[in-house]
């Protein structure tokens, strides 16, 4: 089977400003994708291109095997919410996507049964204007889900919701996944991606950085263990015992040590603290979240490139397929 | 193609739009009738045109055509509402970021736009109606009360204001299609409609004054021509091409960057 996505040497330029470069990667089909990376990482412009919304400047690109040169072949199994819900907001949610459901020649039956998956049944008669941005953004969500598409493209889904919101969506997305569907999620979220993702891309300044499942990044993550002595005074002589037990300890914060190790050796940890007449008054096994893996990954990196720094300093790009760099 | 003019069928039946063309061309419908058998008197000098009007002689108000003069006379208000009804509903889809969504969905460009456009000329066809029944159930009131016996007006009336018809929604096919280049040009209603009606207002006069052989040829003097049927100094026929040419080209225009232009919206 093809992949959802496949990119090969994709570049565009706006200007100066290279918001994509030379990206080749494919995302396979099913399952729910995260797309990461900071602000101005080109997140944006990819999904613009894939969508058919903005031209490469260079390379190519398939979406569900067909080439985003003919975005009309694949435009009626994708779905898309794009950098915020986009309605008219005097006509009511009901109306948007009805008009919506006409433009791609669905029958108004399947109006029903996308404002039933987001929630919005009852509300639909509302002008779009009174809804509040969870609201707008269900709607949204609503309308991506209209084609019944096996790919769907979703930026920043759970952005204004509720946290019973944030809840339902997320459960909805997995399903999605689970059914065969392709979906991608762009986010700055990286907890949201950890908990609904199976898959990830990282980019940054439009540099692939990572492909690969989540498990297999988290794997590679680093883990310690914290400890805290009871009194504060023993600190230093708990970092002396442990380092003469051959781990690497440094100092966190004052009163706290960490030790560079697997979760498995917690018990030796305190077993070597109790050897030295200190008692712990905790004791923590760590595992890397994600959100420290791509802050890692991407040099702790959260702002938009300029206009020149995105061309000159840009990294330079390493075989990101499969793993991290 | 037909599921695009559906389509934006539904997103011009909100009530912004309904109600402020609706309400728009009833106005100028009333006001033009009630101001025309006012200001012309009836074998007195030609009443003196103001910008976006132009008076009928005393003779052509009494003539059979007389019931539908209102229309011509208000002609650029009509077309100016058209424009800016046009240039709303295009720049709109770019102000809100519903043109992703819409290419998204529908990635032919030009069906997209040819589809808006032919919503839009179904939506001037009802403005179009609603003028001329306003004006032929408005004007005979209009010219009791200013004084007028136009005993011809029972004459050919239906030919007479079908005719009328077709001239003025023929003229507001070339005002909203301009409206929508710009628009789309533009991405901005208000700059769109700050051009169009800057250059009828204003630009054409000054440029038709400045260079008296380009008078006839210019967009609004086109227009104006084609809604009251012909003038002396430009043939209806004359106007008709002129005013097709300015629509292939302003079609042209807008199609070409549409279908060119990154959607960034």
């Amino acid at each position: 089977m093809t992949a959802a996505v496949a990119t090969a040497s994709l570049r565009r330029t706006f200007g100066s400003v290279v918001a994509v470069d030379d990206l080749t990667t494919s995302l396979p089909r099913g399952g729910v994708i995260g797309l990461v990376g900071p602000n101005g990482s080109g997140k944006s412009t990819l999904i613009r291109m894939l969508l058919g919304l903005v031209r490469p400047s260079a390379g190519t690109a398939e979406v569900l095997g067909e080439p985003i040169t003919d975005p009309r072949a694949y435009a009626g199994q994708v779905g898309a919410l794009v950098e915020g819900p986009a309605f008219v907001p005097g006509l009511s949610a009901r109306a948007n996507l009805v008009s919506l459901a006409r433009l791609r020649r669905l029958p108004v039956s399947r109006v029903d049964e996308v404002l039933g998956a987001v929630g919005l049944t009852g509300r639909d008669r509302e002008p779009v204007r009174r809804f509040s941005l969870g609201m707008k953004q269900r709607l949204g969500i609503a309308a991506a889900l209209l084609p019944d598409p096996a790919l769907l493209v979703l930026d920043e889904p759970t952005n204004g919701l509720d946290p019973a919101g944030i809840v339902e969506i997320r459960a909805l997305l997995q399903d999605l996944g689970r059914s065969g569907r392709t979906v991608v999620v762009s986010s700055h979220l990286l907890s949201e991606i950890e908990s609904i993702c199976t898959h990830l891309v990282v980019v940054r300044f439009g540099v692939l950085l990572y492909n690969g499942t989540v498990a297999d990044l988290l794997a590679r993550a680093g883990t310690h263990v914290d400890v805290a002595p009871e009194h504060a005074a023993d600190t230093e002589r708990l970092g002396r015992v442990l380092a003469d037990a051959g781990w690497h300890v440094t100092t966190p914060a004052p009163g706290r040590l960490r030790v560079a190790a697997d979760g498995d050796a917690a018990a030796a940890v305190n077993r070597a603290a109790a050897g030295a007449g200190i008692t712990l008054r905790a004791l923590t096994a760590t595992r890397d979240t994600l959100e420290s893996v791509f802050l890692q990954m991407t040099g702790g990196d959260g702002g938009e490139p300029a206009a020149g720094r995105a061309a000159a300093a840009r990294p330079v790009p390493a075989a990101a397929e499969g793993g991290a760099r | 193609m037909t599921a695009v003019v559906r389509s934006e069928l539904v997103r011009l039946r909100r009530r912004g739009v309904v109600l402020g063309w609706s309400g728009l061309t009833v106005l100028f419908a009333v006001l033009v009738n009630v101001v025309v058998f006012q200001v012309v008197e009836p074998g007195g000098a030609p009443a003196e045109n103001g910008p976006g009007v132009s008076f009928p002689s005393a003779a052509e108000l009494l003539g059979r055509e007389g019931i539908v003069s209102g229309l011509g006379a208000a002609a650029s208000f009509f077309g100016v509402t058209a424009l800016a009804f046009w240039a709303l509903a295009a720049a709109s889809d770019h102000s809100s970021g519903l043109v992703r969504v819409l290419v998204a969905a529908e990635p032919r460009r030009w069906r997209l736009l040819l589809g808006k456009w032919t919503a839009l000329a179904l939506a001037t066809a009802g403005a179009t109606l609603l003028a001329v029944v306003v004006n032929v159930l408005v004007a005979p009131g209009a010219a009791a009360a200013g004084g007028w016996e136009p005993t011809a007006w029972g004459q050919d009336v239906v030919p007479v204001v079908l005719g009328a018809a077709v001239d003025l929604y023929l003229s507001l096919l070339v005002w909203g299609t301009l409206g929508l280049a710009l628009a789309t040009l533009t991405r901005s209603a208000g700059i769109a409609i700050g051009i169009g009606v800057g250059w009828v207002l204003l630009l054409e006069a000054v440029l038709g004054a400045a260079v008296s052989a380009l008078r006839d040829w210019l967009p609004g003097t086109t227009i104006s021509t084609l809604a009251a049927g012909g003038t002396a100094d430009l043939s209806y026929s004359g106007a008709l091409v002129l005013g097709l040419a300015y629509v292939a080209v302003a079609a042209l225009v807008s199609g070409v960057v549409f279908s060119r232009r990154d959607i960034t919206d």
